[in-house]
């Protein structure tokens, strides 16, 4: 036998599939909300993670908060600083990398664009290797060339145009394969950002540290000279993580945390995206159960002969109940795998469309969209199941 | 249990509807026996009580003064899941608009009654359909089904789980008069070879003639019977 709640869903194709249909969506947005507001901060964390570094050192009044920051506020005396610290009497510190960071639109939306040193970029990308092209300013020529510069003019006024820039290798650019994508860039394609006019050198993988990496030594020129933003610090072997930020603590305007707790901080300044997404999940869920109330209160009404026949016959609450509930469990549970199922072309369409967005759908998020859609379900099943059980059994069988 | 083989016994009811100016008085001290195994026809005008009478001995509405027993128990106080379970184990109804489900075949109409009363298991849903001629249109839903096929489709829904007793609300009605004698032969057969008690409300003195006896109604009580 069929059972009466899939007949009359069946029966019902149009009024069914549409409100699965509502249910899917708002599965749909939450599972991919969910994978991408998360999954971005992720994404960054990660990258950040990729470097082969053990700790990040920071100007100590920069704000708890290290996501965003740019700028110089640091010297060449906190790095040689940094160079030299010791842990009970020994050197601690295997390498320092100075990094100045610039903010720069580039594609689709606003990056962070890290000034190194050429030398410093596999350790900044966790190795990743070129997909296309070359490091920037392989012979660090910039950099000489810029200091020559500023030796020779002393006091006076320094002016250095773009092609004395570009022709030192100072206007080169390495992004990464996303970044590429986003932006439709390829190597020796030119990139307009901070005020001057780029050119892609390398594409690399992508997964290390930042998008778009320029020489440090024009990061510094269009910033502050012998300035930077923060040290990738890397640590000799069996040299503790908390040893050397206690070690650096003594330095007033230095501060520091190890790579692992910028997953933290990023969440402290991102976290609250959370809210609006989960808010927006939550509004969706409900328009959701909404459209299943309505769905089933229709039924309920449409249906008030059947349940009356059902009554006649002495069909316990239970049955009834369960009728209801199963109706709206069933079209729940089609709406959550459809919805589920709808968020994974729903994820590489966004990747697609904005190559910089990440959305990762995790087992969890689609366990907590199973369980918000039967939720919904059974939510939107007690009017419509409480009208079913109070339908006057003669008035309803007399009904035209 | 002393029935005195009185498997139905009404008396003294009454039921009325509206408030005010506006109350009908629709039963009036309304009595009522009706013996195991008898077709008793209960026979009135429009208007005069036939099926609100059924409603309240089917239990599907309480009658506001006066006592119905069924099978010697007394059920016009019980609360609604034990009048449930009387419905359940004791009655099976035919309605005059047949009242099948729509969405189901009339395979599964029988086979959601006897769900219903706990009784999916053992009962012989092709042997009811079979006796009431409609086998062939088993898997049909009732849309695809003459009036006559589902009255009997409708009819075999009641009797398949052998309720003690079965209440007819006009079954003929709105049925063509081959399709309302076939469907009378089939009740009367029951009635005789399966001693199935039958309480059938009609305005029509043929159809009354298939009962064992006629009760005649008029204003919410009975006149006069005849066997």
């Amino acid at each position: 036998m069929v059972p009466l709640p899939l007949a009359n869903l069946w029966h019902h194709k149009l009024r069914s599939s549409l409100t699965a249909l509502g249910v899917a969506i708002g599965i749909c947005m939450l599972v991919t909300l969910s994978g991408l507001s998360r999954g971005s901060v992720d994404e960054i964390a990660d990258r950040w993670e990729a470097v082969d570094a053990d700790l990040l050192v920071f100007p100590a009044n920069a704000s708890d908060n290290i996501a965003a920051l740019s700028g110089g506020g640091l010297g060449e005396k906190d790095a040689q600083l940094v160079r030299q610290l010791a842990v009970a009497g020994h050197p601690a510190v295997e390498y320092v990398a100075p990094v100045y960071i610039h903010r720069g639109k580039i594609g689709s939306g606003a990056n962070n664009i890290f000034g190194c040193a050429p030398q410093d970029l596999p350790r900044l990308t966790g190795g990743r290797r070129f997909l296309e092209g070359r490091v920037f300013d392989p012979d660090n020529n910039c950099e000489c060339y810029l200091q020559h510069r500023i030796g020779q003019a002393g006091q006076g006024v320094l002016e250095i145009s773009d092609e004395e820039l570009a022709g030192n290798g100072g206007l080169e650019m390495v992004i990464d394969r996303r970044l590429a994508r986003d932006a439709r860039l390829k190597t020796g394609d030119k990139v307009h950002v901070l005020g001057r006019d780029f050119t892609v050198v390398g594409v690399m993988q992508e997964g290390g540290l930042a998008r778009a990496f320029i020489p440090r030594a024009t990061a510094q020129w269009l910033g502050e000279l012998d300035r930077y933003t923060m040290f990738f610090v890397k640590l000799k072997d069996g040299v503790a993580s908390q040893a050397a930020l206690e070690a650096l603590r003594p330095r007033r305007n230095l501060t520091g945390i190890t790579i692992d707790q910028y997953r933290g901080m990023l969440m402290d300044m991102l976290g609250v995206m959370y809210i609006y997404t989960d808010t927006a999940n939550a509004i969706t869920l409900a328009v959701a159960c909404l459209f299943i109330l309505v769905s089933l209160y229709t039924m309920v009404i449409q249906r008030q002969r059947e349940i009356a026949i059902l009554k006649s016959m002495g069909a316990r609450r239970r049955f009834i109940l369960g009728g209801v509930l199963s109706e709206s469990l069933i079209i729940a549970a089609l709406g959550a795998a459809a919805g589920i199922g709808l968020s994974f072309p729903a994820a590489m369409g966004i990747e697609a469309f904005r190559p910089v967005l990440t959305v990762r759908i995790t087992w969890g998020w689609i366990g907590v969209a199973a369980v918000s859609a039967l939720a919904v379900g059974g939510l939107a099943a007690i009017y419509p199941a409480w009208k079913a059980m109070k339908i006057d059994v003669v008035e309803a069988l007399t009904l035209e | 249990m002393n029935d005195n083989g009185n498997i139905l016994l009404a008396s003294g009811l009454h039921k009325s509807f509206g408030r005010g100016a506006g109350k009908v008085h629709v039963l009036r001290g309304l009595d009522l026996q009706v013996r195991r195994g008898e077709f008793l026809a209960v026979m009135g005008s429009s208007g005069c009580g036939k099926s609100t009478l059924l409603h309240v001995l089917g239990l599907m509405t309480a009658a506001d003064e006066g006592s119905v027993a069924i099978d010697g128990r007394e059920v016009t106080t019980l609360c609604e899941s034990s009048r449930n379970e009387i419905r359940r184990r004791n009655i099976g109804f035919v309605f005059q608009r047949f009242n099948l489900i729509g969405v189901l075949s009339g395979y599964d109409n029988i086979l959601l009654s006897l769900k219903v009363r706990g009784l999916a298991d053992g009962r012989d849903v092709r042997g009811v359909l079979e006796a009431m001629g409609v086998w062939h249109v088993a898997r049909r839903k009732p849309a695809q089904m003459s009036m006559g096929e589902q009255q009997r489709v409708a009819a075999a829904r009641a009797l398949a789980a052998r309720p003690e007793l079965l209440l007819a609300d006009e079954p003929t009605g709105s049925l063509d008069s081959a399709n309302a004698q076939a469907l009378l032969e089939l009740l009367v057969e029951q009635n005789r070879r399966q001693g199935q008690t039958i309480v059938m409300i009609t305005h029509s003195e043929s159809v009354a003639q298939a009962a064992t006896r006629v009760v005649h109604m008029k204003d919410g009580r009975i006149l006069d019977t005849h066997a």
